[in-house]
């Protein structure tokens, strides 16, 4: 009973962390915005005038609306607890600018399959090649093996990340012209559930993909190896060696598995890097995810799509993290007999 | 010589059977500073079904010695020379009395000897359990790299051998943090000998250990040896668990085998000054706790270890020929050896009719 009490005593406390840091990064975004000066529909008017030399005076009513329909009228104070009470109990975002009238939540149901396809098989492919590489650049630590992943995990992490993704595109798509550099598929096939677009898909995902693999299995390797080289020295990997365990078994259920622990919460502590990156290797390849439309949104100063861009990530990120801090007692052990 | 009936000692017709005959295994460490000599000329032999102490200060190398016997050495260490005959029984393709050069063989078939033939217990065995496996399935993965059972033989045989240091069944559920110094520590010895291997190599398995519970799996690893008649090399820098436990033992000293002898004979009559010097810095049980009067001086380096008899710096007889000529390990009388220019010894390695049992040792400690 006492168990239980402390476990549920935990899960409370992880909850609460999680909801407290949503909320406060949701008010630190949205006071920050608006903070700056200018808002769409007067950037919007701006534009206009600029482009068209049409004197926007007279249509200062039409201003005035639409200002009104994007909530610009009321004070900041007014606009940020409708904006929670429109977002927590009618799951509405308000309209975008972008792509106006277009519901923001419209938009990002849109493009989140794209983004959350592109970066969740790509974070977790990284995740698991840097491992593999990682424990055998430890395990193998005098070889020539080591000092090359180890070379390259260190280049990689000194470069932009960008400019790995721009080397691609100027050889595979540019240069050899193997692979599509722009897009998420083919425009002549129908989209839906058909080998050709899946097909289509999937070539397309490649190059953004691989990018993002190329420099977050650097991090990886490195971390994994040093995790390795330490774990080597550790008595139970001596004995697990003095019983005359075959090698792929220490290194896997002694080795790996115990860098396993460090490196789940790696991953959840990675996952908050991933929207900044994700901006400008979806801007760089044109997909149509959400660090696309953010960019664009940003641009726009469309409040709504930047609100709804930040705070759909802001909450994937956190759940994901807090979701890896509720398995963590299933995979060790030890954290198990401290929270319950 | 004269064997005193009633304490049951016994000579046997053709000498002691041995299992490990260790000639000058030398095993260094590359550093920036130079070749660090750890273990600098070991020479040994271990008989079947004795308990063989290693004794010395700590740093001496009788780890390094240990694990150059597993082959566990890591670079920077490798073994640079030496060799160290193993005579098991019924190992799989060899005929019974070919020997193994443990130093030699590969690393695969070392793979094969380790747990089965040859088991160890690595200091700060405590922590020799992986923190994130269950106790059964750590024991069983080993039983499975060695012989094909299953997993419920596998099992069984475990707790057997867990049922026999006292341990209950829930152990084998259980994961290491979950149990105390004292079990680990016998979890970790009792399933070493579940495929009752030709010789059990324990270093310092009890150090860490508070004296109840050390004198406890003492006790334990006596019982062990006299039911399943199994040998032990029992590496400790503490002399007096010599005393309670080795039939012969040996003395290290700056990487090499200083003196030795049956433990009876080494605490009644030390030859070597080293030995001496140990045997004094024991702490009386009951006396007053007073700063020991055992040896003087620093344990040298292993990066530059002292000309002539390595001892020398420290050593209160030291005579002109110490410091130029390094004495080599021999026989002084039946089953005792020393290394030290006071003695005249025979360069024979190893005497025959040197065994002694349990029972003596008992008496005298
Ligand atoms: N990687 C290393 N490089 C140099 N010297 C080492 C290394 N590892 C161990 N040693 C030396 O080996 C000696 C320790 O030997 P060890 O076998 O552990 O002694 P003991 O078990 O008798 O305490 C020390 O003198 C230490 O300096
Ligand atoms: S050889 Fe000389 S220095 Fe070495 S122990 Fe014997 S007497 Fe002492
Ligand atoms: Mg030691």
């Amino acid at each position: 009973m006492q168990k239980y009490k402390r476990f549920l005593f935990y899960v409370l406390r992880k909850v609460a962390t999680y909801l407290f840091t949503i909320w406060a990064a949701f008010t630190i975004t949205f006071f920050l915005f608006r903070s700056l000066p200018g808002d769409p529909v007067s950037a919007w008017a701006g534009a206009l005038q600029q482009r068209y030399a049409v004197n926007m005076a007279g249509g200062s009513e039409m201003v005035e609306a639409y200002r009104k329909q994007f909530g610009l009228d009321k004070s900041i104070s007014e606009q940020y607890f409708s904006w929670m009470y429109n977002a927590i109990v009618h799951q509405k975002l308000g309209p975008s600018f972008v792509n106006f009238p277009r519901p923001v939540e419209e938009l990002l149901a849109e493009r989140i399959p794209w983004t959350v396809g592109l970066l969740s098989v790509s974070i977790l492919l990284a995740w698991v090649i840097g491992l593999l590489l990682g424990a055998l650049a430890g395990w193998l630590r005098n070889s020539w093996i080591s000092s090359l992943l180890t070379n390259y995990a260190v280049v990689i992490s000194q470069v932009p990340p960008y400019l790995v993704a721009v080397m691609l595109v100027l050889w595979l798509g540019y240069s050899w012209r193997i692979l599509p550099t722009q897009g998420a598929w083919d425009a002549q096939y129908t989209k839906g559930f058909n080998l050709p677009f899946i097909l289509s898909v999937l070539k397309h995902a490649i190059l953004p993909s691989v990018s993002i693999i190329l420099v977050s299995v650097a991090g990886w390797i490195l971390s994994t190896r040093s995790l390795i080289v330490n774990i080597l020295g550790e008595d139970y990997l001596i004995y697990a060696e003095a019983k005359g365990l075959p090698t792929s078994q220490l290194l896997l259920r002694y080795g790996l598995r115990n860098a396993l622990l460090p490196q789940t919460t790696g991953l959840a502590l990675s996952l908050g890097f991933i929207m900044s990156g994700q901006l400008l290797i979806e801007t760089l390849f044109l997909y149509p995810g959400l660090g696309e439309l953010l960019a664009r949104a940003i641009g726009a100063f469309d409040f709504n799509t930047i609100m709804g861009c930040v705070m759909l990530s802001i909450v994937t990120v956190m759940t994901a993290s807090l979701i890896i801090d509720l398995l963590l007692p299933l995979i060790d052990p030890r954290v198990r007999a401290v929270v319950s | 010589m004269q064997v005193p009936v009633d304490l049951g000692l016994q000579a046997k017709p053709k000498g002691p059977d041995t299992l490990i005959d260790v000639r000058d295994m030398r095993i260094y460490y590359a550093t920036t500073a130079g070749e660090a000599k750890v273990v600098d000329g070991v020479d040994l032999r271990i008989y079947r079904d004795e308990i063989f102490g290693v004794a010395g200060e700590s740093g001496c190398g009788k780890s390094t010695f240990v694990e150059g016997l597993l082959r566990l050495i890591k670079l920077p260490g490798y073994i640079k020379s030496g060799t160290a005959q193993f005579f098991p029984k019924n190992v799989e393709g060899k005929e019974p009395d070919e020997p193994i050069d443990l130093l030699k063989i590969s690393q695969q078939d070392m793979r094969k000897l380790r747990w089965k033939h040859i088991a160890y217990v690595p200091q700060g065995a405590m922590n020799a359990l992986n923190p994130v496996m269950r106790i059964d399935d750590q024991i069983v993965d080993a039983i499975h790299a060695h012989v094909n059972m299953s997993r419920k033989d596998a099992i069984e045989l475990m707790l057997k051998q867990l049922n026999m240091v006292g341990l209950p069944p829930y152990v084998a559920n259980q994961y290491p943090h979950e149990l105390s110094g004292g079990m680990k520590q016998r979890v970790t010895i009792a399933s070493s000998i579940s495929l009752s291997p030709d010789v059990l190599m324990a270093d310092e398995p009890t150090t860490a250990l508070d004296v109840n519970i050390q004198r406890i799996i003492l006790q334990e690893l006596k019982e062990i040896r006299e039911r399943l008649g199994l040998t032990i090399v029992y590496v400790s820098h503490d002399m007096a668990v010599h005393a309670e436990l080795a039939d012969r033992m040996g003395i290290m000293y700056a990487g090499s085998v200083v003196e030795v002898g049956t433990t009876i004979d080494i605490f009644k009559r030390p030859l070597h000054p080293y030995t001496q010097g140990l045997i004094k810095s024991i702490p009386k049980i009951g006396g007053p706790r007073e700063r020991l009067v055992g040896i003087p001086g620093l344990a040298p380096s292993p990066l530059a270890w002292p000309s002539g008899c390595k001892f020398h710096p420290r050593c209160s007889k030291a005579m002109d020929i110490c410091r130029q000529v390094a004495p080599r390990l021999g026989v002084v009388e039946e089953g005792r050896q020393v290394a030290c220019h006071l003695y005249e010894t025979q360069p024979k390695v190893e005497s025959e009719n040197s065994e002694r049992t349990l029972s003596e040792i008992k008496l005298h400690v």
